[in-house]
């Protein structure tokens, strides 16, 4: 783990770029540093390889001064991804993730076949491997920079602003490698960015710092979402905070009630009859294995036989209780003509529904659980 | 023109092959005595170029130094030598590499400085030593760069080493001096074509050799 | 090395350090001026770059003195025997110069005037060329220390053709070694004092330029202020 005690870094012009900070990032989670241009975000991280040395205070690595340790040493048990990947042009892909193996000693040819596995694990073809980097887009620039972050199985990653410089789409993609990686390799990450929305995605801890070099507020993203310390970080983490928070809520003690279902084919008359009795409006269409397909006035049927697929409304999406969260689901319900979102198993089939009042309930229990530090919390799958 | 077939004349002139004036002798004087000044150029040069490169430092004295050097009038310093003992080759060696040295000097340096900032950053942050960053990952970088200074001072030691004639010592500058002095011009023109046929030689040598070190990778991005 | 013998023939030094500097200055001049539109084809046209590079490049390898015999075949023993050479022996560096100093305006630059609706000629003068302005001093400051240092060649043809050189040849020929210092040591001022000329010339032309000698040199400008070294 690493430990921040009072740590600031001023420059002899008089700029603080890092003002008293003190954080611990604990090992194994991910701590993701957030904030604005000059807040200091990236000069922290970089204190912590000593590729910037504080001004004041001291940085634990593990409950040691890293002060006292050679910077080099230092650096060859972590690994270090930037924003522009910071390739070696003049080597190969292989070569590149090879790099700090070699450095530390191994064989070359040792070295390149550690490397050919990396590059699996960070999702670049092997066929890649003889390339140079200028043949490569700016996503597989990145890969290869984290591949080779990896190559030592370092215990500490540092990531500064990574994904910053690929566009959208592919960020995502990067992001949820990331996810997947640290679920199997749990490494102690610091992570810099300048977007909330990363740092809440990838975070299990998120850091937000102002301008200044001053440290605002720690917590999960959760929580965090849920209660900012000022006006700053309210105004950072940006509008529907609210909404954003519940994809951290989970849907397992969501209660689900029965709704009238059709199932394709059957009689509209049956159907009619069996929503008339349950005072239901809208009936749910289900196919021969349960599986929802839509949503359908049940007044239609009256000039029907039977219950058709093209009669149907379309459903926008389902919620599995359990592995959801609350945001899921009330986006579904958002998106249902009667505001019941409809829950499935792992399998698809029909468990039941969660009305728009259900889910309200439901949030504002979380919230109450949030608020006195209980239960587990959901990590978002979406 | 007349000149050049009078050149042509005398090139093809099977007396002028042969013996201590032949034009295989003086060539050999003239590319020994370059490749030397070239030699020592680059031991002086490359090792500066790279040292004020990494460290950022000097880059204003790797200026005023190459300035100085170029400002040097290579025939005067020659005379300078000469008046103070019958002129040895070294004297004449050290001249001519003192006339390369800006170009691979200045290149050498530009070359490491204009290493892609990231690489450099991303290898101090892996754990490389300043010195195992300046020699794997600053050098193969500035590579085309330092090809391009010596194939800039070899063309110019090529051409200018006819002045080695001028204080008895051969090379091709001796067609030029004694074609000079007796009025023999097929003989001037003569050493100017060999001179600059040896000079453009040099050029595509140099090119080769750059094609066959620089990574693909940095001759990409060129 | 007499100094006294200096101080007795200032007016012979400052005589032929006249002389030198015209002659130099000359052939950088002429070379700028030919350069220029060169420079500016060659940008334009690339093809026109190879084969002009490669002549220049030729016509810089012919050795001094055996360009100057053999223009005295068509000029006689005059000024014009040394600055044509001389003149000649720049474009080498100037051209280059010329063209990247222009090709290193950055592109979204040249677009952006086009698009404010500055004319060709108009985005030349004001914002292509000063732009080029460093490289393109990078290049003259090049040719005129090399062309000053090489007038002395021309002593070799006579006394007056020579600049400074006059001191080194006839102090060779005397074997009074003050002589030959007192010119090696005048060229080498001379072109150093050219060379602060036009460091200042550049930096009163461009004030825009970050003056901090730690600032990252882009790629091509590097290269471009290397290849005219």
């Amino acid at each position: 783990m690493i430990t921040f005690e009072k740590v600031s870094k001023r420059y002899p012009d008089g700029t603080v770029a890092v003002d008293e900070l003190d954080l611990h990032c604990e090992t194994g989670k991910v701590t993701v540093l957030v904030g604005t241009s000059g807040s200091g975000k990236t000069t922290t991280m970089r204190m912590i390889n000593r590729m910037v040395d504080p001004t004041a205070g001291r940085i634990l690595l593990d409950g040691e001064d890293i002060a006292r340790r050679d910077p080099v040493r230092l650096r060859r048990g972590m690994g270090y991804v930037i924003q522009q990947a910071g390739l070696f042009p003049h080597r190969t892909v292989v070569d590149n993730i090879a790099t700090v193996l070699v450095l530390l000693g191994a064989r070359r040819r040792a070295a390149r076949l550690q490397a050919l596995e990396l590059m699996d694990r960070v999702g670049l073809d092997r066929s890649m491997a003889k390339r140079y980097p200028y043949q490569l887009s700016g996503g597989q620039q990145q890969r290869v920079g984290v591949a080779r972050a990896l190559a030592s199985d370092p215990p500490v990653l540092l990531m500064d602003e990574p994904f910053s410089a690929v566009d959208p789409v592919v960020r995502a993609d990067l992001q949820n490698e990331l996810l997947r990686l640290q679920a199997d390799l749990a490494k102690t990450i610091v992570f810099v960015t300048h977007d909330i929305d990363e740092a809440i995605r990838v975070g299990d801890r998120v850091a937000v710092f102002r301008t200044g070099g001053q440290l605002v507020q720690v917590d999960t993203p959760d929580r965090l979402l849920a209660a900012p310390a000022d006006d700053f970080v309210a105004g950072f983490l940006g509008a529907d905070r609210g909404i954003r928070r519940l994809a951290f809520a989970t849907t397992a003690g969501l209660a689900l009630r029965t709704p009238t279902v059709a199932v394709l084919g059957a009689s509209a008359a049956d159907v009619l009859a069996a929503a008339a009795q349950a005072e239901d409006r809208w009936v749910l269409v289900v196919d021969a294995d349960r599986r929802p397909q839509g949503w359908l006035q049940a007044d239609r049927l009256a000039s029907e036989t039977q219950v058709e697929k093209d009669l149907v409304q379309p459903l926008g999406h389902v919620f599995t209780p359990g592995s959801d969260s609350l945001r899921t689901a009330l986006d579904a319900s958002a998106l249902s003509p009667d505001g019941r979102a409809a829950a499935v198993d792992g399998e698809g089939r029909l468990l039941g529904v969660a009305s728009g009042s259900d889910i309200a309930t439901a949030i504002a229990a979380d919230l109450r659980q949030l608020e006195r530090g209980e239960s587990a919390r959901h990590r978002p799958g979406r | 023109m007349s000149i050049f077939t009078d050149f042509w004349g005398w090139f093809t002139t099977g007396a002028n092959w042969h013996g201590s004036d032949g034009i295989p002798a003086r060539l050999s004087e003239h590319v020994q005595y370059c490749l030397l000044a070239l030699a020592l150029a680059s031991a002086v040069g490359i090792p500066i170029g790279l040292l004020t490169g990494h460290f950022r430092r000097g880059g204003l004295a790797v200026t005023a130094l190459s300035t100085a050097a170029r400002a040097l009038p290579t025939l005067g310093i020659l005379y300078v030598l000469a008046s103070y003992q019958p002129l040895a080759v070294f004297p004449v060696i050290l001249v001519l590499a003192a006339l390369g040295l800006p170009s691979i000097l200045v290149n050498t340096y530009t070359g490491v400085v204009q290493a892609d900032p990231d690489a450099v950053d991303a290898a101090r942050g892996m754990g490389m030593r300043p010195s195992q960053v300046l020699l794997r990952v600053e050098l193969p970088s500035a590579l085309p760069l330092i090809w391009l200074g010596i194939r800039l001072a070899a063309f110019q030691v090529v051409s200018t080493a006819t002045i080695a004639a001028f204080v008895s010592l051969g090379g091709l500058g001796n067609y030029i001096r004694f074609g000079l002095a007796t009025r023999d011009y097929p003989q001037v023109v003569g050493g100017a074509v060999l001179t600059v046929v040896l000079a453009l030689l040099s050029l595509l040598v140099v090119s080769l050799a750059a094609r066959l070190t620089v990574s693909k990778g940095i001759r990409a991005r060129s | 090395m007499d100094w006294g013998w200096v101080s007795d023939h200032l007016d012979l030094v400052g005589h032929y350090t006249g002389r030198n500097a015209y002659l130099g200055l000359i052939a950088v001049a002429f070379g700028f001026l030919v350069s220029l539109p060169l420079g500016l084809l060659c940008a334009r046209y690339r093809w026109l770059y190879a084969p002009i590079s490669a002549l220049a490049t030729a016509l810089y390898a012919i050795p001094s003195l055996a360009f100057f015999v053999v223009l005295l075949d068509f000029t006689g023993l005059q000024d014009r025997t040394i600055i044509i050479p001389l003149t000649l022996y720049t474009l080498s560096v100037l051209v280059p110069a010329v063209v990247d100093g222009l090709t290193n305006v950055p592109e979204h630059v040249r677009q952006a005037a086009t698009a404010m609706g500055f004319g060709p000629l108009r985005r030349l003068l004001q914002v292509e060329l000063p732009l080029s302005i460093p490289v393109l001093i990078a290049g003259l400051r090049v040719a005129t220390v090399s062309s000053i240092s090489l007038v002395s060649v021309g002593s070799l043809l006579g006394d007056s053709f020579g600049g400074l050189g006059y001191f080194f040849t006839r102090g060779y020929q005397i074997d009074y070694p003050t002589e030959i210092w007192t010119g090696v040591i005048a060229v080498v001022v001379l072109a150093l004092a050219a060379d602060l000329v036009l460091v200042a010339v550049g930096r009163l032309l461009t004030p825009w330029v970050r003056r901090s000698p730690r600032t990252v040199i882009r790629r091509r400008t590097a290269r471009a202020q290397a290849r005219a070294a």
